[in-house]
């Protein structure tokens, strides 16, 4: 075997995606320092990055500049990073298990249900003139279990789960949530502006308490799924394709579903349906890394972190002290971005 | 081990989708060393067998065994270290590389974490080579023509280094020049890796060339089988496909050609 030499490793083209994993991961992690760092010095008090970065290193609490640092930006920047991660990293590998480079994390109708529990205390918030603010993320969560249930309960099929079924279900169960959450709006006044605020995404109410919730099964999930990425690449084949290769694709997609539906359900009701994310943001991965989900996954989450860093950075200041819902500018910004790398890959021809 | 021993052996099996039967009293032993040839018209049940051979469906009634095996009872993922099929065409959803594509073919072999080894490497680096399509390795597969697409799937299924290979009408809508390279790529692997080959055609006058012994399927049952000079004459042609055609012999090989 005079092949088994490392310098072989080069000629025949295979170079070890591990390493690639590696540094690509380390990159990711210092940009989203940096990002992060950057991120801290906007907003409607400014502090110079000098003080920041005392007030980081002493963890100071005790004035109000160190409670605007710690108690309110921190906070929200670790929100918009488990978020961006979470939309990202289960949209790819939904784009992957449902062979589908339209889906996006909400598909399969968790956003439709979330909202639809948000918008409801919302308006019993003002119906019975009771505080329910801290209840918004319980009902939301309620909501996006009961679409959860409800897709696979209208999906299986015996023992089967059919993919354009899941589908199908998934858009089914959108489309009530949605008419129900128009029918609720159609009736508000007064609290027509939260609701709007809550469907386009917001996360000025981050705290490290919501953090605490957000946090497990972020990092579980994210972990699980990662775990599956050698499968979705094989997914990509074809159904019988991925049979054959020993994966039980009904079961893989199964468990798929329901770990990123879990995911996406916390996530969103804490900050409201973030659209846009989950959708390009692994194609933007896919044109950087390739479309090998042991890389894509993680690197869409990266991306998806530091971009929506970015947004709610934008959201909160460009006309602060007023903010704009943060769902409007990851459109913004992003479909520009799209564009140009979509342009500059048929031109270059590479993925 | 014994030669006369049948690698797969199917006994009285019958199939149907809900109660429309597709395959009644199927019994059929493929023996090492063969390339086996299943013919039929449109909806005689071709693939459907090819898809129980391969355990993807399973029989309502009859046993199949592989290696004296009970197919049920072999987990997927062993399955998948013995047999491995090319599909008649298929879309690969994302761009990938070629060389990621023929990779796949390792799954059932990697253990998550620890990734891919050296051998894995050499392996599809082998396959890729046998079937030329080396030279694409770094190639987007969405990148490839049609008959270089079908070159990487059956790199693909080599990587997976089966004993059983099994292709669904594998050659059908490529060039001359392809066909007889493919022809020449699974004859070369039977003889040295691969156990025996089953493939679904289409195409008469390919599958009395490449198979040793045909399959003739008749609305869901075996009308013969034997070597092409047995399978293909004017009597079963006419009786089973129900229409009249010719039968001349190839001017150089022993083997009979239908034209129209």
């Amino acid at each position: 075997m005079k092949y088994l030499t490392e310098n072989n490793k080069n000629i025949y083209g295979y170079p070890n995606w591990r390493y690639k994993a590696f540094f690509v991961l380390i990159f990711g992690f210092i940009s989203i320092l940096i990002v992060g760092f950057i991120a801290l010095n906007f907003g409607a008090i400014s502090i110079q990055p000098k003080n920041i970065l005392s007030i980081l290193w002493h963890h100071k609490t005790d004035d109000s500049l160190g409670l605007i640092i710690w108690e309110l930006r921190i906070p929200r920047l670790i929100m918009a990073m488990l978020a961006g991660m979470t939309l990202a990293g289960v949209g790819g590998a939904f784009q992957g298990i449902l062979r589908n480079p339209l889906a996006d994390p909400y598909i399969l109708g968790v956003s439709a249900g979330a909202a639809l529990g948000a918008c409801t205390g919302i308006a019993l918030q003002y119906i019975t003139g009771l505080y329910l603010a801290n209840l918004l993320p319980v009902l939301a969560l309620i909501g996006s279990f009961i679409s959860i249930l409800m897709v696979y309960l209208f999906s299986r099929k015996k023992s089967h789960f059919p993919m354009t079924d899941l589908l199908l279900a998934g858009v089914a169960v959108n489309f009530f949530f949605s008419a129900l959450i128009t029918l609720l709006l159609a009736v508000s006044n007064r609290e027509l502006h939260s609701m709007l605020f809550w469907l386009m995404g917001d996360l000025s109410n981050a705290s490290w308490q919501k953090i605490s919730i957000v946090f497990l099964p972020v990092f579980i999930g994210s972990f699980l799924l990662i775990y599956a990425s050698l499968e979705l690449n094989a997914m990509a084949l074809g159904e019988e394709e991925a049979l054959h290769l020993g994966i039980q694709t009904e079961k893989l997609r199964l468990k798929i579903f329901l770990i990123g539906s879990i995911m996406i359900a916390v996530v969103v009701s804490f900050t409201g349906l973030i659209g846009f994310v989950g959708l390009v943001i692994p194609h933007i991965s896919r044109l950087l890394v390739g479309p090998d989900h042991r890389i894509m996954l993680p690197v869409s989450a990266l991306i998806g972190a530091a971009f929506l860093i970015l947004c709610d950075t934008i959201a909160r200041t460009i006309i602060a002290p007023t903010e704009i819902p943060i769902g409007a500018i990851t459109a913004i910004i992003g479909v520009p971005l799209f564009i140009h790398l979509l342009k500059r890959r048929n031109e270059n021809n590479e993925y | 081990m014994n030669i006369k021993e049948p690698i797969i052996g199917l006994n009285n099996i019958s199939f149907s989708y809900e109660i429309k039967p597709i395959l009644m009293n199927i019994d059929l032993s493929v023996f090492s060393g063969e390339f086996i040839g299943i013919i039929g018209p449109n909806g005689s049940g071709k693939t459907t067998l090819l898809k129980l051979m391969s355990g993807i469906l399973k029989p309502q009634r009859g046993q199949i065994s592989l290696f004296n095996k009970d197919i049920t009872m072999i987990p997927r993922k062993k399955l998948a270290k013995i047999i491995s099929v090319v599909p008649q065409e298929s879309y690969i959803t994302y761009n990938y590389k070629v060389k990621e594509v023929v990779f796949m073919g390792r799954i059932p072999f990697i253990k998550q974490w620890q990734g891919e080894t050296v051998s894995d490497y050499l392996i599809s680096r082998n396959a890729m080579e046998k079937t030329n399509s080396l030279c694409h390795a770094e190639k987007g597969i969405h990148q490839l023509s049609g008959g270089e697409v079908q070159r990487v799937y059956i790199a693909r299924a080599l990587a997976q280094s089966p004993q059983i290979l099994m292709l669904d009408e594998f050659a059908s809508h490529l060039d001359l020049n392809y066909k007889h390279e493919m022809i020449r790529i699974l004859k070369g692997t039977l003889q040295r890796e691969v156990k025996c080959i089953v493939s679904v055609f289409h195409d008469l006058n390919l599958a009395s060339f490449c198979a040793d012994r045909l399959i003739l399927l008749n609305e869901g049952k075996i009308e013969i089988s034997g070597t092409p000079q047995e399978v293909i004459n004017n009597e079963n042609i006419k009786k089973v496909y129900k229409s009249r055609a010719h039968i001349i012999q190839h001017p150089e090989l022993a083997i009979p050609q239908v034209i129209m």
